[in-house]
């Protein structure tokens, strides 16, 4: 690790912090995160163990923060350490968009900007899905930003999976409550590629109000959130046999379903227009919007599908 | 993948799995008799050779660690990906015990949600969580941390092992009995023998 030089301090993660560090020989800036092993019963946490294997696979491309290396050494105590080594990027989504929205110059993110990041971010998503590989917490904070570039990557992948092989059941467990996936919320353990789209639709609103679309602090209340605020006529949907199918299920289908706990609260709500919630998304964009954010999973709009959508029509994409 | 959901499936596809492995493990013995040099000694090398048998080792792993089916095709290709990275590290009877706790223990962490911490590994595999950890960052490292296995490598990993499996079966029986529901039974029987002996 003599290596390095470490600058700051610039992340907290839930195993060990984030440091800017620059490489004493080739003078390249590096993110160093550390991830203590002195948690004796668990060994190697997960997170950096499937972080380190997807992004082998997966740091081959521009929309994916790059891992340069992984270190193991013992601190000065003698306790094993693993550094992982990124490529470093000066800031992230949230940062930016916060800096847009507080501080000296308050102002909207240039249109053309969150057609490209959005672009990136597709691409990226592509990416991790044609490679087998969910992975279940985009947020504003896991999306790194280059700003004179205007590049964005996807990071921290400590909560992918692999879902190419047959497995056991999958934990709810996942994403920032904000970016979580209605079917995800209702319970749903056996979820898909969808549900980083949910995710992805929730930032590119995100982008344009500069605010989380749907911030609960609860999984009710996420779910309230949702069900509020979505323009969705005719197509509610309901769970129906571990399955989601669109309309508005009957007794027969589904016996009891009028007795269920939480369903005949939602449709109590007048829906409000999803264009209330982003005013200045233009025709293009809000039909993207609306595809991302689906209920049904299955009629959810793919990475790959989105990056043919009219909304990227104006895009240069040769830069890509 | 259905077929190794199914009852049977699995009490078999771990039979095999040990039987291949005591071949490999034992025709790496009498190697390393014949040239002693070029094997290097690592931290999955047990001091003596473990008593408990292969089958009875994994057996044990199959019924406490409660992982994915999968993960036992997913283990075996690791351990074959560790053995061609690691050519100096062939697998042998005094190390094998503790490159499959190893190699079971980190595919179920890195493809089930929910999977038991390395404590617990210990525990089943009969060393300490010490040992268990470093065992663990060995094997990591010796991989070079390439877990993922795409669904065509786990077709052919799979496929492979079903198709030995079907062909070790009537060796391993006395006679080759014909194909009737008392010659599955029998089949039946010895395994619940086996999982007794556990
Ligand atoms: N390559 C990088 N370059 C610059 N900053 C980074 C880099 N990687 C991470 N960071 C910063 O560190 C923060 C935490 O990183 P990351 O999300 O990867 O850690 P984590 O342990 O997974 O955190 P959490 O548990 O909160 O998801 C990021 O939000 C970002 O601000």
């Amino acid at each position: 690790m003599e290596k390095y030089e470490k600058l700051e301090k610039v992340g907290e993660g839930t195993y060990g912090k984030v440091y800017k560090a620059k490489d004493k020989e080739t003078g390249q800036l590096v993110a160093l995160k550390k991830t203590r092993l002195e948690m004796d019963e668990e060994g190697v946490p997960p997170t950096a163990l499937r972080e380190v294997s997807l992004l082998q696979m997966l740091s081959h491309s521009l929309y994916v923060v790059r891992l340069l290396c992984v270190e193991h050494v013992e601190n000065k105590h003698g306790k094993p350490l693993l550094y992982l080594v990124f490529e470093y990027l000066e800031t992230d989504l949230k940062k930016f968009i916060d800096s847009h929205r507080k501080g000296p110059n308050p102002r909207p993110l240039d249109t053309t900007l969150i057609r490209s990041f959005l672009y990136q971010l597709c691409k990226g998503v592509a990416h991790c899905h044609g490679h087998g590989v969910l992975h279940r917490d985009l947020k504003p904070q896991n999306l790194l930003v280059d700003k004179e570039k205007g590049i964005l990557k996807i990071a921290d992948l400590g909560l992918g999976r692999a879902f190419t092989v047959p497995l056991k059941s999958y934990t709810h467990e996942i994403v920032t409550l904000w970016y979580r996936a209605p079917e995800v919320l209702l319970g749903s353990t056996h979820y898909s590629t969808a549900v980083d789209m949910w995710s992805v639709g929730c930032i590119f609103a995100e982008m344009v109000r500069r605010q989380a679309l749907f911030p609960g602090d609860s999984e009710f209340q996420q779910l309230l959130h949702i069900f509020r605020d979505m323009h969705n006529p005719g197509n509610k949907v309901y769970l129906w046999g571990g399955e989601w199918i669109a309309g508005k299920p009957t007794e027969k289908m589904w016996p009891g379903v009028g007795s269920l706990r939480d369903w005949h609260v939602y449709p109590q709500w007048e829906p409000q227009n999803l264009q209330r919630a982003v005013p200045s998304l233009g025709p293009d964009g809000l039909d993207l919007l609306s595809k991302m954010l689906k209920y049904d999973p299955a009629e959810r709009i793919s990475a790959k599908e989105a990056l043919d959508h009219p909304f990227f029509d104006s895009l240069d994409k040769s830069q890509f | 993948m259905a077929e190794l959901e199914s009852p049977g499936v699995m009490p078999k596809l771990i039979a095999f799995l040990s039987s291949l492995l005591e071949r490999v493990a034992e025709s790496n013995d009498l190697t390393r008799r014949v040239t002693t040099q070029s094997q290097r000694v690592s931290v999955f090398h047990g001091l003596s050779r473990p008593t408990i048998t292969i089958q009875s080792y994994l057996e044990r792993i199959f019924k406490y660690a409660n992982c994915s089916p999968s993960c036992f095709v997913v283990a075996y290709v690791y351990l074959d990906r560790f053995t061609h990275r690691q050519p100096s590290l062939p697998i042998n009877s005094f190390n094998v015990h503790r490159l499959l706790i190893t190699s079971v223990m980190v595919s179920a962490k890195f493809l089930d949600d929910l999977y038991y911490n390395n404590a617990y590994y210990a525990k089943v595999g009969g060393i300490s969580t010490k040992e268990m950890n470093l065992l663990e960052l060995d094997f990591l490292f010796g991989l070079g941390f390439d877990l993922n296995v795409t669904p065509n490598t786990f077709h052919a990993y799979f496929s492979y092992l079903q198709k030995e499996m079907t062909l070790l079966q009537p060796l391993s029986l006395v006679v080759a009995p014909p194909r009737s529901v008392s010659a599955f039974n029998e089949d039946e029987a010895s395994h619940q023998k086996q999982q007794l002996a556990v």
